[in-house]
């Protein structure tokens, strides 16, 4: 397949997805970032500052890990990128200092998120403390009330947690908020999205943040295999860790590229966020994609067990790749996730965000696909410890 | 369709009473507070106003402030949807004749059929059948209007185009190029919203708008005006008119458990409205 390279086009689209549904008020806004985007996005100096802060100060390249006794339970090679091993533990870093840098270079002294679990707000956070950039984070104030420990460590770093109280005080009215608060606040401050959602350029410039995943996994299993993976899976909410590990893989015919999202409390209830695999188009937060919504257009509350999934769209990119049938998407349940989050925990020491365990989960689902040598990347986007307050309420352990 | 079918809002800015005499378009979200009290408000104001603009709600309103967001609560609390905002609309259109305008996102005007094509169709096509003469969208710029404009054009409702202090001037003129009926011009960088003064930069944005305009549309000036002197400034700036959404709303919301006192009170405010921008 000839893809890499051709989307968006100039007005932001992946076929009919994407674009630029924005307020008036923001579309200088827009325009102007995606200039400064286009302007440094190839220019040496801005790409060397940019891969120099990700290599010093958060570790990366990070590890593709051969993960022998998970394999072994499962029958086939499995690899784990380890995004968690990033400072901040997840792969929010890559897009924030990215992100972040541009901004500076744009003149811009602040900078604005949204963030569900906390994961997204942390990492603006720690660039807003990297740059010396005055931060606020928009939360729902149901989120700050499970997440509040990631509160606390955004805290921490200076940044100001504003909690959003309208709606249904999740990662949909944050981002609903954080744009609000963008509109009367567009001189000196940058809305750093934290995914691939929003109107152009956000999918486009998020994605090129993020591509660094599947660069770094394409050259590692090269080295150790020699060859291409069978597939790739990733965990998708907005999708910013699946189009990283994917995007450099999609002309590679012969690797399967699967995202899993949130099935929640399962398929056939209201509670869940499997927005690509039941939803139908529309346009939200700017940008025109698969959606959870009423027969009448109204954004429908959405659930997950793992905050970042919760999310009533998906980027638009990711609903074109599964509309040319080049993406594979499943889902795992709340209670399937857990299962795997244990077992990864058990079987290799390493404790996965639940995000990264719907991957692992889906996996596990669909093990028998693969035969004994057939090798399964899954990214491992983020580390389980920002979980642990929702983790005690499932498993629990007795002392002796 | 008949071509010939004048629409209103064109009829109001060239019709007797004149291009000269300033327009106030007051904003109400249908279904707030709830269906009938809603009607019962517009036709109480209509007499005093020139053009109604109605709110169709939508769950995730990311233009509008605190107390719009807050009255799209209320109206889906009160079990509004799109439907039943729609044949409130019609229902009144049988007992008034001024224009109607509606405020939605584009979200819900892309439902109900297969395609967004064939969903626009269908939209416009129960608008054109409730009365509405024009439609602002808060999240459809210039850029993403051709399936719109298409479909307003058969069916003669005028896309009404918003305009920021920040809107460049090449996007003004792309912008005049395609908008009809009039300009809704944001008056400052911000959400919808009362605010307590008039800032300069609605005043200049005024001045360089109305010298792109001047001869093409009439332009309208809301976000943040909440009295009837702001009211008055604005026009002496240049603008053709005033709109006010928030300050309306918050009648509404001061009077939840007396709905005569709502309705008087509101009758009082938009009469002061349009008295301050006679003179």
């Amino acid at each position: 397949m000839d893809y890499i390279g051709k989307y968006p086009n100039d007005s932001g689209k992946f076929g009919e997805f994407g674009g630029m549904f924005a307020p008036e008020i923001l579309m200088p806004a827009l325009n102007e970032l995606s200039k400064a985007y286009n302007k440094y996005i190839l220019d040496e100096t801005f790409q060397k500052e940019f891969t120099q802060i990700l290599r010093n100060y958060s570790g990366r390249p990070t590890p593709l890990y051969y993960a022998a006794r998970l394999s072994n339970d499962l029958g086939c090679k499995v690899y784990l990128k380890r995004e968690d091993l990033n400072h901040g533990g997840a792969h929010k870093i890559n897009n924030v200092i990215g992100q972040a840098l541009l901004a500076k270079k744009m003149g811009k002294t602040k900078l604005v998120a949204e963030t569900g679990a906390g994961q997204h707000g942390f990492a603006t956070a720690i660039a807003g403390a990297y740059f010396g950039m005055k931060t606020k984070v928009f939360m729902g104030e149901i989120d700050i009330k499970r997440q509040a420990y990631n509160v606390y460590r955004m805290q921490l770093l200076g940044a100001e947690v504003i909690p959003v109280k309208l709606g249904s005080k999740t990662l949909k009215d944050a981002v609903n908020e954080g744009l609000r608060y963008w509109i009367s606040h567009l001189n000196d401050t940058h809305y750093l999205m934290g995914s691939v959602v929003g109107p152009h350029p956000y999918p486009l410039l998020v994605r090129e943040f993020q591509r660094v995943i599947g660069k770094e996994l394409k050259q590692q299993i090269l080295e150790l295999e020699g060859k291409l993976p069978n597939a790739i899976i990733a965990c998708i909410g907005g999708g910013s860790n699946a189009i990283g590990a994917f995007y450099d893989f999609i002309n590679d015919d012969g690797v399967q590229l699967i995202g899993v999202e949130a099935a929640g409390e399962g398929k056939d209830t209201n509670k869940h966020s499997i927005a690509l695999g039941l939803g139908r188009r529309g346009v939200l937060h700017g940008s025109l994609m698969y959606l959870l919504q009423n027969e009448y257009g109204n954004i429908l509350e959405t659930h997950s067990v793992s905050a970042g999934l919760d999310y009533p769209g998906v980027g638009p990119e990711h609903c074109f790749l599964k509309e040319i049938d080049r993406l594979r998407v499943g889902e795992a349940t709340d209670t399937e996730t857990l299962e795997a989050f244990k077992r990864l925990s058990l079987l290799e020491g390493i404790i996965p965000a639940l995000e990264s365990s719907h991957a692992l989960a889906y996996l596990e689902k669909i093990k028998d696909e693969f035969s004994k040598d057939d090798i399964v990347v899954v990214n491992l986007s983020g580390s389980g410890s920002k979980d642990l307050d929702i983790i005690k309420n499932h498993v629990e352990f007795k002392i002796k | 369709m008949n071509k010939k079918e004048k629409n209103r809002i064109l009829e109001l800015f060239n019709g007797k009473q004149g291009p000269k005499e300033k327009k106030f378009m007051p904003f109400l979200v249908a279904g707030d507070p709830n269906i009938e009290e809603f009607k019962r408000l517009v036709l109480a104001i209509e007499p005093h106003v020139d053009i109604l603009e109605i709110g169709i709600p939508f769950s995730d309103p990311i233009a509008d402030g605190p107390t719009i967001q807050e009255a799209n609560v209320r109206a889906f609390n009160a079990g509004i949807n799109t439907k039943l905002a729609l044949d409130a609309i019609k229902e009144i259109r049988t007992q008034i004749k001024k224009p109607i305008v509606i405020l939605t996102y584009y979200n819900i005007l892309i439902q109900g059929a297969d395609t967004i094509e064939t969903s626009l169709d269908k939209t416009f096509k129960n608008l054109k059948e409730s009365g509405v003469d024009g439609i602002v969208i808060g999240d459809l710029p210039i850029e993403e209007a051709d399936l719109t404009l298409k479909v307003c054009e058969k069916y003669n409702i005028y896309l009404i185009f918003l305009i920021a202090p920040s809107t460049t001037e090449d996007r003004l003129t792309k912008i005049l190029k395609e908008a009809k009926g009039f300009i809704y011009l944001i008056s400052l960088m911000g959400v919808t919203g009362a605010r307590d003064t008039v800032a300069q930069i609605t005043k200049d944005t005024i001045k360089r708008i109305k010298r792109k305009t001047n001869e093409i549309l009439p332009v309208l000036v809301g976000f943040g005006i909440s009295q009837p002197e702001h009211a008055k400034t604005i026009v002496e700036a240049g603008a053709d008119g005033v709109i006010i959404g928030s300050a309306i709303v918050n009648i509404i919301k001061a009077n939840l458990n007396d709905y005569s006192k709502m309705e008087t009170e509101m009758v009082e405010f938009v009469s002061r409205i349009k008295d301050a921008i006679k003179r």
